[in-house]
């Protein structure tokens, strides 16, 4: 309809600066205007603009009304749900005067509007739940007082570490003794699977191209550091977005997890590159699926994929690249495990384990069973409901998706009752350390099962300070605009990131999980062998949680 | 014997089955010497009545004290000093913790190895050991010495400490140390020799100096690691050598071993020490073995090459950049984008006359350069802008968003008497008008003050078109309308007048021209075919009869129009004019009429009822009948649902649709020669004929010089660039001056330096250029595309793009 008869619209169907998520509070009494604020805003939230100010003055001992004009520049919140702020408060990092900052708005009404023009709201991040995960409320309730010998996580020496990889039970092992030794009977012909001895926290698959090539490579040097130097034999999945030549033929690659996922992007590359590779991958995983966005795909956009995405992934420039939910070729369990873990395996002379990624689901354990009758699984790597991801719809971060403890003890208890618990280890991710608390999370989901987790969102967070959270702070992965140059491939964005402080944090951040660790299992009395599945030991005040997870209830 | 010795003369003491008597058990050798017996008889005296027999013979004088053992506690520990020493000299099994808590004065001599924790908690003891002492040796001892001269076993020295009020405590192993030695050591010396040590791998272990903090460790042969991350090992220094072989001396001589005294003093360099790092070397070491840079550059580039995984993609140096960046790092930059914008005055006006620039020249002094400005624009202006038209441009002003638009009514009325624009050169090009109203008019006379030689062919005896013919005086001063037809045929002086346009001439027209232009508008009035239609008359009628003299007798009659445009209001004022004493205008929807043609309809007391459909009309009973079964009075009844145009003459090559000339968006008929302008191709306002007009020379201009065409195609300026809170509300204006002062200049620079003063950086210059034009320039180097500079300018000049 049109305006009344010489009228002009003004407010009408304009929002409230109340919908937003993030109100921003600036201060006109400390602000020089220096315009550094809007300089960094990611999403062009914040611009200076005019105000008038109209102050009545009055001077001498009577009123004497003087009206005085005053025009003032301000900088003003953005009211368009395009621009909205996303609290990432890198204005408050930059300004010199602490003039300015986002504050979080409970009462906003952003999702009832996050769908303008008839699009799911997407972003990246993870699930937006601020409350306390089953994780976090997990306690180690076991205490070795006197009645085991006490450990010291300082003074003792511990192994934390973990497998990949079918481990064989002694009967089934090819072994015999030969001059008072053992060593492998190859007459009887038996296939031994590989195994890669890791430390319990790998860093989970986040590809190039989701991430700017600082902050992959700042990892992956982290990484290699951490096994070369330090003796922490961390592992690294590469993500689905090819696998940079360069590393590839490195002795380094024996560090890193090739992923493979349903957009198979940048594997020709890789093949081409198999016969110049001096040692082999740590082990290749099979992404099905992702914790944080089950049944969503992945879309890298046009404007990511510059030179160096396009010519890791294989593809042209400035193309969208769709990764489909789903694989296109395998509509089963049998054909998924069967074909895709034959071909991974023969790629690689069967000297590489290889292992399925699939998100949290309540269907988890038929995976498993499969799997378990397969010799060639190395592993099963669930990924609860808690995992990040670079790109998805709010709905499938936020409603989709598994927690893993339960799945992950279901799994391991579907296990125990086979007798297979030794032998197909599971990796569990997903929301591990989603409060910081990354030995705890990682100890628990140890003793509830899991031989080793996966963290993304992290490692993210902890070497590159990510600003996002579950207040929906930040989370611009998805728009290549992310103001600390982690999922960005802009140069002028990533080019804020040292890869140096990015390995060094890695280190920094493993070297203290392992003592962590040790701290947690000190105590429990366990310092030789990772107290997989060692359930007495853990407790949580919640009778329901207790029950589902059969742990002990305390409280 | 001291004085305390009479307290008790004999003491028995119970134990749980039996009592042993102090007499038995204490032999007394002299006044001061005494022999303690561990055993009695084949029974092992407790540690606690040990205890108790070895002070009471202390407190009886006793200062030289032997002990035949047998795996008693803490034996020689806790004794008070005396003022003078106590010696111990113990013999037989050693129990656990000999010498704890052992005190200054206190000099005890193991002739033998000694069991777990020898010296634990010692606060001042010397005690030698003959023998090898097990775990735990000198366990937290704080001060004193211990000589060993065998091995010690694991966890020896750990959690030893040194009080500044006492000296140090000193350890001295003779050979080796067991594992996880000095574990948390916090203070003492600890000297190892090193002689045929036990583990021939590390005369320290395994592990040793986790958690250390303070003391020294010497040491003399092989060892394998120690805990790198508390302690370092370092060579010994000149000091350290002067105190050793002085120290060493005393030791050998202890424990009996002197003729090892040339071996280990022979070679300094086969000494070595341990000591911890400070806390202030533990907070800047942070753990890395290898500075994460120098990783990089030796093991990481070394392997995957030269710049790292991705180099062989990135075409930009492998550097860091901060935050706040300046030059080729800004993600965006601003732009002075001036006049890129049209001002929402020129977009919206069809034959966009840019009032901004009028105002602007005023601002600037030169009035007169701004009025004469718009004849290059339109031939009419005091009559259309100043007169009839509705002025879109003040309709769309983004000054009216705060008070009132700028007032361009007064700008077009000073124009009247303006002398024509001197014209080009002849360039001998022929082109051929049909019609002189607005159309023609705009276009002939935009063709001849570039040059070219323009025919006029009007159909009636006046120039003007429907302005003359039907726009009723009550809206135009004649006399102005007048002035500026002189100043036009001043310029376009072929004219032909009562000359209408057949099939045959225009044949002959279309010959002798380069282009002909058809602009001869609508003027077959359109009449819808009710019954009673032909008593009706048409507007175009009504009004063009009224304008050439004719009159119409009104008097007391009601009046009815049918159709509600500006055309019917301008026929209801001139039925009230001619005395109506009502006007009823109906209309099939929202009636169109807008402006001042509705306002004075409106003042007169025009009645509009919409929606209604005329069923018929009845002049016997003098009444109008409506579809929906109403009915009007009506005398007198104008039909005012528009015209069409007259084109007879036109060839049929020209198509036609539905009556109106079909053109394209050069205004080019289907015949390339013939282009058809204003309200033969449409009904529009005056302003859209001369707009076609203004529009349709530009084209043919470039055409006929083979010159490039140059179109306007900018968008209009989106309002929220224009900053409106500078200016104050001021709504009654006088002059030229203040008008001026009041326009926003959209889009197109004001020159007030808001963006140089305002912007932090400096980085804003306003530069003139030597034509007297001028133009704000960014410095590059300074600027950090905070956008302050877009988001207060007045104007909305300033853009920011991205930086690429």
């Amino acid at each position: 309809m049109e305006p009344a008869n010489g009228l002009k619209l003004d407010y009408n169907h304009a929002l409230t600066i109340k919908e937003f998520p993030y109100i921003i509070r600036w201060r006109e009494d400390r602000c020089k205007r220096c315009g550094q604020c809007t300089a960094v805003c990611p999403n062009g939230a914040i611009k200076p603009t005019v105000k008038y100010m109209r102050v009545i003055e009055s001077g001498g001992d009577t009123p004497k009304p003087k009206p005085v004009r005053r025009i003032i520049h301000v900088i003003e919140q953005v009211n368009n749900i395009e621009n909205y702020c996303t609290g990432c408060a890198v204005c408050a990092l930059v300004c010199p005067n602490n003039a300015i900052e986002p504050e979080y708005n409970p009462q906003n009404k952003f999702l009832f509007y996050k769908n303008l023009g008839g699009e799911g709201y997407k972003r990246g991040g993870r699930r937006n739940d601020p409350g306390v995960s089953t994780l976090d409320r997990i306690k180690f309730t076991r205490i070795s007082m006197l009645t085991d010998p006490a450990l010291d996580a300082g003074r003792h020496e511990f192994r934390v570490r973990s497998y990949i990889g079918r481990i064989l039970p002694p009967e089934e092992l090819p072994l015999k003794v030969e001059d008072g030794r053992l060593v492998v009977d190859k007459t009887r012909g038996k296939f031994i699977p590989p195994v890669r001895e890791i430390f319990p926290i790998m860093i989970g698959s986040m590809s190039i191209g989701a991430l700017s090539p600082y902050m992959w490579e700042g990892l992956a040097m982290g990484v290699a550091y951490l096994n070369e130097v330090e003796g922490i034999p961390v592992v690294m999945c590469s993500g689905e977005g090819g696998f940079p030549p360069r590393l590839l033929k490195s002795r380094y690659v024996k560090y890193f997890i090739l992923q493979i996922a349903s957009g198979y992007f940048g594997w020709d590359s890789i093949i081409h590159t198999l016969p110049y590779m001096t040692e082999d991958p740590a082990a290749i995983e099979i992404k099905y699926g992702q914790g944080a966005k089950p049944g969503d795909g992945g879309l890298l956009m046009a404007p990511k994929v510059i030179k160096l995405i396009a010519e890791i992934r294989g593809v042209p420039m400035y193309v969208d690249l769709p990764s489909p939910p789903t694989h296109q070729t395998k509509y089963s369990i049998e054909e998924a495990v069967m074909k895709m873990i034959q071909s991974m395996s023969m790629a690689f002379g069967f000297r590489v384990p290889v292992y399925p990624k699939i998100s949290g689901t309540r269907t988890s354990k038929a995976v498993l069973n499969n799997l378990a009758r397969n010799p060639y699984a190395a592993a099963l790597c669930i990924d609860g409901e808690d995992g990040g991801t670079g790109a998805a719809y709010n709905v499938s971060l936020d409603k989709m998706g598994h927690p893993i403890a339960s799945n992950i003890r279901e799994c391991y208890l579907d296990l125990v009752k086979q007798g297979k618990q030794n032998e197909l280890p599971l990796i569990a991710a997903g929301g591990i350390g989603k409060k910081g608390n990354l030995a705890a999370n990682t100890a628990a989901l140890i003793m509830l099962g899991a031989s080793a987790v996966a963290i993304g969102k992290y490692i993210m967070q902890a070497t590159a300070d990510c600003l996002g959270d579950e207040w929906n702070r930040c989370n611009l992965c998805n728009t290549g605009k992310c103001p600390r140059g982690i999922t960005t491939q802009d140069p002028k964005l990533y080019r804020r990131l040292n890869p140096d402080k990015i390995a060094e944090r890695v280190v920094e951040i493993f070297k203290a999980a392992d003592v962590e660790l040790r701290k947690i299992f000190a105590p429990m009395g366990r310092s030789t062998e990772l107290p997989i599945g060692m359930s007495d030991g853990l407790s949580i005040d919640d009778k329901a949680m207790a029950e589902r997870l059969e742990i002990s209830y305390a409280c | 014997m001291p004085a305390k010795k009479t307290q008790k003369e004999t003491l028995k003491t119970a134990l749980h089955e039996s009592l042993i008597s102090f007499d038995d058990a204490v032999v007394w050798k002299d006044e001061k010497s005494v022999l303690i017996y561990g055993n009695l008889k084949g029974k092992r005296v407790p540690s606690r009545i040990l205890e108790e027999f070895i002070q009471e013979s202390v407190r009886k004088g006793a200062r030289d004290i032997q002990i035949i053992a047998d795996g008693q506690h803490g034996i020689g520990g806790r004794i008070y000093p005396q003022g003078e020493t106590v010696r111990f000299t113990i013999e037989g099994p050693v129990g656990q913790r000999c010498g704890s808590m052992g005190m200054f004065g206190t000099e005890i001599l193991v002739k033998g190895g000694v069991s777990d924790d020898v010296g634990w908690l010692n606060c001042g003891a010397k005690i030698t050991v003959l023998g090898d002492v097990t775990n735990g040796a000198w366990n937290a001892a704080a001060q004193g010495i211990l000589y060993v001269q065998g091995s010690g076993g694991a966890r020896c020295d750990t959690m030893t400490k040194h009080n500044p009020r006492f000296d140090p405590p000193q350890s001295w192993y003779f050979r080796d140390v067991g594992d996880s030695f000095a574990e948390f050591k916090a203070g003492g010396i600890a000297v190892i020799c090193g002689i045929n040590p036990r583990n021939r791998r590390s005369v320290l272990g395994y592990r040793p100096c986790v958690g250390m903090v303070g003391g020294i460790i010497y040491f003399r042969g092989k060892i394998d690691g120690y805990s790198e991350r508390d302690v370092k090992l370092l060579d010994i220094s000149e000091q350290d050598w002067q105190w050793l072989s002085l120290n060493l001396e005393t030791f050998l001589k202890a424990i009996d071993r002197m003729d090892y005294y040339h071996e280990l003093t022979k070679n300094p360099i086969e000494w070595h020490k341990l000591v911890p790092y400070t806390p202030q070397e533990r907070r800047q070491k942070r753990w890395f073995k290898i500075s994460m840079e120098d990783f990089r550059k030796n093991y990481w580039e070394e392997n995957v090459g030269k710049g790292g995984i991705f180099a062989e993609y990135l075409d930009h140096e492998l550097t860091v950049i901060p935050y706040i960046v300046t030059g080729e790092y800004r993600r965006f930059k601003p732009v002075w984008a001036n006049e890129k914008y049209a001002p929402p005055c020129a977009y919206s006006c069809p034959t966009h006359i840019p009032t901004h620039k009028r105002t602007a020249l005023i601002r600037l002094g030169k009035i007169k350069e701004a009025i004469e400005l718009v004849l290059e624009y339109s031939p009419l202006p005091a009559t259309v802008c100043g007169m009839i038209c509705p002025n879109l441009c003040m309709q769309a002003c983004t000054r009216g968003r705060i008070d009132e638009p700028i007032s361009v009514k007064e700008l077009g009325k000073v124009t009247a008497q303006l002398p024509p624009p001197k014209k080009a050169k002849p360039t001998g090009n022929k082109v051929a008008v049909i019609g002189a109203g607005p159309a023609g008019m705009s276009v002939a006379w935009q063709l001849s003050l570039k040059g070219h030689d323009v025919t006029i062919y009007e159909a009636t005896d006046k120039i003007g078109g429907k302005i003359e013919l039907c726009i009723p005086e009550h809206r135009l001063n004649k006399e102005i309308l007048h002035l500026e037809i002189e100043r036009f045929k001043e310029v376009v002086p072929d004219i032909r007048l009562n000359t209408k346009v057949t099939v045959e001439m225009f044949e002959k027209i279309y010959k002798e021209n380069a282009f002909v232009v058809i602009a001869v508008g609508a003027h077959k009035p359109r009449k819808i075919p009710f019954p009673g239609s032909e008593h009706t008359i048409s507007a175009y009628e009504f009004l063009r009869a009224i304008n050439e003299g004719k009159s119409f007798d009104l008097k007391d009659k009601k009046v009815v129009i049918i159709g509600a445009g500006n055309v019917g209001m301008d026929a209801a004022v001139e039925a009230f004019l001619l005395g109506a004493t009502s006007v009823t205008a109906v209309d099939i929807q929202k009636p169109a009429a807008f402006g001042a043609e509705l306002n004075y309809a409106k003042q007169k007391g025009v009645e509009i009822i919409w929606p209604k459909f005329t069923e018929k009309y009845v002049p016997e009973e003098k009444k109008i009948y409506f579809k929906d079964g109403t009915n009007f009075d009506a005398d007198f009844v104008i039909m005012a649902i528009g015209d069409m145009p007259d084109l007879d003459f036109i060839p049929p090559q020209i198509h036609t649709e539905k009556g109106w000339v079909v053109i394209n968006e050069f205004f080019q008929t289907s015949n390339p020669k013939v282009f058809a302008i204003g309200d033969v191709t449409a009904l529009g306002l005056v302003t859209h004929a001369i707009g076609h007009g203004r529009l349709l020379a530009e084209y043919l201009h470039g055409e006929l010089m083979h010159a490039p065409i140059t179109r306007d195609l900018r968008q209009r300026i989106p309002y929220e660039k224009i900053k409106l809170d500078y200016y104050e509300r001021c709504r009654a204006t006088s002059s030229l001056e203040q008008e001026a002062e009041r326009c926003l200049s959209c889009g197109s620079c004001r020159d007030c330096h808001m963006c140089e003063i305002t912007c932090y950086w400096g980085a804003i210059k306003r530069i003139e250029k030597p034509d007297g034009r001028y133009e704000y320039v960014v410095d590059e180097n300074k600027c950090i595309a905070c956008g302050f500079c877009v988001g207060i300018c007045p104007c909305g000049v300033w853009e920011m793009v991205e930086n690429i």
